[in-house]
Parts: C-alpha cells; sequence; structure tokens
C-alpha cells in the first residue's frame, strides 16, 4: 500500500513536470505575436516603472508630481537593489504581458534585452513626435539609445568613470621637487598610464601607509573588470578588432594589465586586491588616496563634508591615456506593455529640456549635450565641462548578449593575474580562450 | 474499505507529504530532468533532452575540479577546527557551576547571525587600512595582512570567520550530548581510581560516539554547500583560491543562464553528500548491530 501512494505521488509530479514543460514551449509561441500597436489615446491612469535605488531615480521622483498634475497619470517607481533588478525584469519581459509599462536599462543588459526582442523600437513615436534625439551625447545614443540603427532607449543617466585626485596632493612642493629630481619630470596629472603608475608609485614609496598613490578595487568580477577596462581602453586596447575577431589579448591588453598589476603591487593599498567599491571608496573619502578611478558623479559625493574627509580638496580628470569606461542607463519600453502610448507621453516627457534640467540641478548625470552646457547647471556643476569631455571620448563595454559572462570571465583572470597566480598574458590567453566559446 | 487506523493515519500523514512533494520532492524531480537537457535561463521551458553531456562537461571543466579541491580543502578545515575547539568549550562548559547560563549566552549569539551578515560585518573589521583589526594588532607592534586581498592567506581567514560563526553548533551539539550522559560509569571510574585523561578516553568518547558522529556529519554536509560566507566576503577570489563548489554553481546558473549545466553538477554534489551521510551512519551504528 505504502508504495502504491509513493509511486501515485511520484507519478502525479513527473507528469506535472512534463505538462509545466511543455507549457513553456507553447507559450513562447504564442507571445512571439506582438500586440497590436495600441492607437492614440494613452488611456491609461497609472504607470508602473521599474527603477534602481540611486540618486538619480530619486530626482526622476521630484520631478514626476509634476507629470502627475500635468496629465494626471499617476506614475509609481518601484525602486529596487541592482542586484535584484535583472531578476525581476526577466520573468517579466518574458511574460505575455509585463507589469512594467516603463523600466530602465543598464547598458550590461542592452544586448541581451534587445537580442531577445524585449524591448519596442522607438523610432515610430520619435519620428511622430519630432523627438529630437540629436541633443544626446553620441557616446551617450550609441550606448544606451540606438542598436544596430534601431532606437529602443533613451539614455537616462550616465555614469562614465573618470580619475578623481587630490588637489594638494599633487600640488604639494615637496612631491613636486622630489618627483623632478627623481624622475626629471614636472609632478601633475600624467597623460599615459606608464607615468600615471609611476607616478603613483613614487607617491606611496615618499608617503607610505598614510597616502597612498592610488587606491583601486581587485573584488570579483565587476569592480576589477570595470577598473581595468579603463587602463584596456586607455592604453588603445579593445576586446574586438573592426571585424568582430577578439584582440583581447593583445600587445596593448598585456601591456594595460602589467601596468595594472604593478599599480595594484607597488602603490596601492595592502589589500586593495580584494576591495569591493565601498572599501575602495572609503579609503579615498579617508584623506589616505591621492586617486581614485571611480564613477564621475562620485565627485559631488566627495565634496560633501558630510560624507568624506576630503571635501574642497578634490577634482576630476580624464584617466590617463584619454578613454575611460563608459556606463549608463536607458529609458525602455518593454514590447509587452500594456499601453505603449500612455508610457511614451510619460518618456518623452522625463526626457524633455526642461525635465532633464530639473534633474540635472538636483544633482541627476545628464546625458543631454544641451543640459551639460545649459548656464544655470554649469553654474551649479563647473566641473561638468570636464565630464562632458570624458563622456565624448569614453567608450563602453562591447553590446553582445553575453556581456555579464563576458564580465564573469574577465574578472577571475585579471584577479588570478593579480594574486598571481598567471602571469597577465596567460589570464588575457584565457579570457580570449572563454569568451571565444560563449554561446 | 480502509480500516480507522488507517483513515487517521492518512489524515495526518497526507498534507506533511503534499508540503514535502512540493517543497522538496518537486524541484528534486525538476532538477534531476533539467540535467538532462541543455535548459537556459535564456529561453522559456526546459530546451532540448542532451543525454549524459552536462555531466560529461563537469569533468573537463578545470574550474569544477579546482573548486572540489577548494571546498575539500575548506570542510576538511572547518570540520577538523571547529569539532576540536567545539568539545573542548564543551566540555569546560559542562564542569563550570556557575555563569554557566552567561558563557553558553554569549557564545551562541554567533549562530544567531546570518551568513551574510557576518560576511559583512567580517568585511569591515577586517578592512586592512580602516579596520579595527588590523588596528588592535598594530597596537601590539604587529604588522597587519591584507586578510581577504592576499591570496595566499584569504582560504584561512575565511576559515577563521566560519569557525567563529559555527562553533556555536558544535558546542551546542556536543554540549547535549555531555549533559545527557549517565552519571554512574563515571563513579566507578572515579572507585576504581581512574585518571581524567583515561576517563575521558575510555569513558567520554565512546560514550559520546552517536553525538560526535552526529555533529560532524550534520557540520561536514554544511561546509560543503557553504556558499553565502563566499559570495560576501571574496567572491571566490583572489584569482579561484577561495571558489568553492556551491559558488561555481551559483554562477553557472545565474551568470551564465545554464540551467541544465548547474543542475547536473548540483545532482553531483547531491550524491557526494548523499554517499557521506550514508557512510556516517554506518559508522555511526558499528559493526556489531549491523544486521
Amino acid at each position: 500500500m505504502k508504495k502504491h501512494w509513493l509511486l501515485g505521488i511520484v507519478t502525479i509530479l513527473i507528469l506535472s513536470l512534463v505538462t509545466a514543460c511543455s507549457s513553456g514551449k507553447g507559450g513562447e509561441g504564442a507571445s512571439s505575436s506582438a500586440p497590436a500597436a495600441s492607437g492614440k489615446g494613452g488611456s491609461k491612469k497609472e504607470l508602473n516603472i521599474l527603477m534602481e535605488t540611486v540618486p538619480d531615480t530619486e530626482m526622476v521622483q521630484k520631478v514626476t508630481e509634476k507629470f502627475t498634475q500635468e496629465t494626471g497619470i499617476k506614475v509609481n517607481i518601484e525602486a529596487v537593489n541592482y542586484a535584484s533588478m535583472h531578476e525581476k525584469l526577466v520573468p517579466q519581459l518574458l511574460g505575455a504581458t509585463s507589469s512594467y509599462d516603463l523600466i530602465v536599462v543598464d547598458n550590461y543588459w542592452v544586448g541581451e534585452f534587445t537580442d531577445a526582442g524585449w524591448l519596442e523600437p522607438l523610432d515610430s513615436f520619435i519620428k511622430r513626435d519630432k523627438f529630437d534625439t540629436s541633443v544626446y551625447l553620441k557616446s551617450m545614443f550609441d550606448m544606451v539609445g540606438q542598436v544596430e540603427g534601431t532606437t529602443y532607449m533613451l539614455p537616462f543617466y550616465n555614469y562614465a568613470m573618470a580619475l578623481i585626485y587630490r588637489k594638494d596632493v599633487f600640488e604639494d612642493a615637496d612631491l613636486k621637487s622630489k618627483y623632478q629630481a627623481e624622475a626629471g619630470k614636472e609632478l601633475k596629472i600624467p597623460d599615459t598610464l606608464e607615468e600615471y603608475v609611476n607616478i603613483s608609485k613614487f607617491i606611496t614609496k615618499q608617503k607610505g601607509e598614510s597616502m597612498y598613490g592610488s587606491v583601486m578595487m581587485g573584488l570579483r568580477p565587476d569592480p576589477i573588470s570595470v577598473e581595468w577596462l579603463n587602463y584596456l581602453y586607455s592604453s588603445g586596447g579593445d576586446f574586438y578588432n573592426g571585424d568582430n575577431t577578439l584582440r583581447i589579448n593583445d600587445d596593448k591588453a598585456v601591456k594595460a594589465l602589467e601596468l595594472y598589476v604593478d599599480n595594484m603591487k607597488n602603490a596601492a593599498p595592502k589589500g586593495a586586491a580584494g576591495f569591493g567599491f565601498d572599501e575602495a571608496f572609503n579609503v579615498f573619502a579617508q584623506g589616505n588616496a591621492a586617486s581614485f578611478i571611480t564613477y564621475n558623479w562620485m565627485l559631488p559625493k566627495l565634496q560633501n563634508a558630510a560624507e568624506s574627509k576630503v571635501a574642497g580638496k578634490v577634482d576630476i580628470a580624464s584617466v590617463p591615456g584619454g578613454t575611460s569606461l563608459n556606463g549608463g542607463w536607458g529609458w525602455a519600453i518593454p514590447k509587452n506593455a500594456e499601453d505603449k502610448e500612455a508610457s511614451w507621453q510619460y518618456l518623452k516627457w522625463i526626457e524633455s529640456f526642461d525635465a532633464a534640467k530639473e534633474r540635472a540641478l538636483l544633482g541627476g548625470s545628464p546625458t543631454r549635450k544641451d543640459v551639460l552646457a545649459d548656464s544655470d547647471v554649469l553654474g551649479q556643476f563647473p566641473h561638468y565641462v570636464k565630464v562632458q569631455k570624458i563622456l565624448e571620448a569614453s567608450k563602453m563595454i562591447p553590446i553582445i548578449p553575453q556581456a555579464p559572462q563576458l564580465i564573469e570571465i574577465l574578472g577571475r583572470e585579471l584577479s588570478e593575474a593579480v594574486s598571481g597566480g598567471k602571469s597577465p598574458k596567460d589570464a588575457l590567453d584565457t579570457v580570449a580562450k572563454d569568451v571565444g566559446q560563449l554561446k | 474499505m480502509l480500516s480507522e487506523k488507517r483513515k487517521s493515519f492518512l489524515i495526518f500523514f497526507l498534507p506533511s507529504m503534499i508540503v514535502l512533494a512540493a517543497t522538496v520532492l518537486y524541484p528534486l524531480i525538476y532538477a534531476l530532468f533539467m540535467s538532462f537537457t541543455d535548459s537556459s535561463l535564456k529561453r522559456r521551458g526546459l530546451g532540448d533532452f542532451i543525454g549524459l553531456d552536462n555531466y560529461i562537461r563537469i569533468f573537463h571543466d578545470t574550474h569544477f575540479i579546482g573548486s572540489v579541491w577548494t571546498t575539500t580543502v575548506f570542510t576538511v578545515l572547518v570540520v577538523t577546527l571547529e569539532f576540536v575547539f567545539g568539545f573542548i568549550v564543551a566540555l569546560m562548559l559542562n564542569r563550570i557551576r556557575f555563569g554557566k547560563k552567561i558563557f553558553f549566552t554569549i557564545i551562541i549569539i554567533p549562530m544567531l547571525i546570518t551568513p551574510v551578515a557576518v560576511g559583512l560585518i567580517w568585511r569591515l573589521l577586517l578592512h586592512p587600512d580602516l579596520g579595527i583589526v588590523n588596528y588592535m594588532l598594530s597596537l601590539f607592534g604587529v604588522e597587519g595582512h591584507a586578510w581577504l586581498g592576499d591570496s595566499s592567506l584569504a582560504m584561512f581567514t575565511v576559515v577563521m570567520i566560519d569557525i567563529w560563526h559555527q562553533v556555536p553548533f558544535m558546542i551546542l551539539l556536543l554540549l547535549a550530548g555531555l549533559v545527557s550522559m549517565p552519571s554512574e560509569p563515571y563513579e566507578a571510574a572515579k572507585i576504581d581510581g581512574a585518571g581524567r585523561l583515561q576517563t575521558f578516553w575510555t569513558i567520554t568518547v565512546p560514550l559520546m560516539k552517536e553525538t560526535i558522529i552526529v555533529a560532524i556529519l550534520f557540520r561536514a554536509i554544511t561546509a560543503i554547500k557553504t556558499y553565502d560566507l563566499i559570495f560576501v566576503l571574496t567572491k571566490g577570489g583572489p584569482g579561484t583560491t577561495t571558489e568553492v563548489i556551491s559558488y561555481h554553481i551559483y554562477k553557472q546558473a545565474y551568470t551564465f543562464l545554464d540551467t541544465g549545466y548547474a543542475s547536473a553538477m548540483s545532482y553531483l554534489l547531491l550524491l557526494v553528500i548523499l554517499l557521506l551521510s550514508i557512510a556516517f551512519i554506518r559508522v555511526s551504528r558499528g559493526k556489531p548491530q549491523a544486521q
């Protein structure tokens, strides 16, 4: 008797498994017939948006009240932690309908989302309403705007990386004269990575544990990857050649990694090989490091005396070598959104010059050239002149569906090189081999 | 017809069985099924049946083999050290008369903290520049270390943190065993003039055998599955020095989205744990009792 019961339960389970599996496959076919574009109107009275808990989201929340007053459409912004965003989004995008009318997309995910056909092309809306997309910085629009000629997103905010440094250290007369004597050169913000690493090592050698030449972040997988990509791009290296063949293990890349390892071993604080973003930031904010390659919008945070001990002593510059890692988020309408017209109405509004400027004045990171160059905005944030240059020269992580996997592999091998497990050349050869095998 | 007894048995048995089936059995069978497919989070449904390909792939995966070694080292170190510490503390706690409850409460606190919080707390404490551990060491003139950033130290650091976190569990189990021991053998040993060490080896250890085996088995199984601590502390780094099996599986499933392959590895891990459990149970029953 007992055995029969168990057998019965197992049979039911297997049956339900088989049906679940087949219904999954059936559903895929059904969802591919995209819902017909709804006509004009925008009858929806409530919009749901999934966003990340970052300062820029707060600014959106602040200005959105105006939109509700103007149109009567309520906007619910669900802000969640970055780590849970992707896993919240994917099931929604896979389903027949999405509970989100608008989403924000990290540049990491652009390849994956557009490849899967989850995002609604915006071209027809843009054309109809004559929305000018030429106001966006090209580097932003190429990353979180259009993919291969189709516009899927409007750039929301930027998080390009830059060199943040201590003015007082780089202007220190004693250090300057010593460096002149030792290297025969002036101590200033360098133009090449090679000189940057030399200066960095020099400062650490002179000041010991009270002031490191640079603070770095070597934790797997994202911190070390994004930091090193600044070295790669600034050395003239890249992931792919023009013809899509990999060049991640060429001489320029190996040189970039050698410099990175040299800086990590001989200039960065002990243990930086295990630092995540917060740990590195804290070392800099406590005044123990002379330079830090980080997101450009960290500067206002570091200039705020409530959060950092170095307020008033820091400035921003391009990463030595000139090409930093670009990053950004884009607004997109899910293909399975209920009322795309209503979503577009809001999108058009929040990305209008006035709303974008208001967000920028509250401290948001602009993506529009006209906002970056606006006199009110510049009056409040004079460093945006430099930021615009940095943004224009910066380069993104390749837009491919496998970007997250790419970063995982890269992070692992970079960490191997830093910890001495592999030589820079071997580590990058492994990256090339593993990335080449990604499906 | 069902007898009354059988009916009431079913009424009490079925609900728990249904819950177990839905939450344990179903996912297990689903995962087993998945391990024979090329299922991926990138698409809906289970994907195609590919036979044993996933299992064959495991043995060509150098990172998996590396993580097996790392996990073995971690488990052996952690279980041995925790057992030794735990037993010593349990023996001491068993002997003291006053303040037992206070000591016990303090010792048990780490166990009540979730592993993620433990990891985050220790990351702060162990920050090479701003953390309190290196500061305290410097007061005694000892040079601090890059606890988690140094590839030769990271494993040691993770092991130490795990010990801090999990020793209370050992103490709890072993102390329970010690408390429930009969006092007669000890009295007899005293009369016969046995020394402390002799009493320990000939009475305490044999009588505690079952408890000890249960404690070690429990800890070994949870140690093999360790994931959260590594995720928070090192993400498997520096290099791959602390990359344990569970973390490797997690990445295959959620970064590489390769759920079929991840299920196959999970099943292999499950098999190892099952074998381990059977072996331990066999040993704990002892030969004379077998049938």
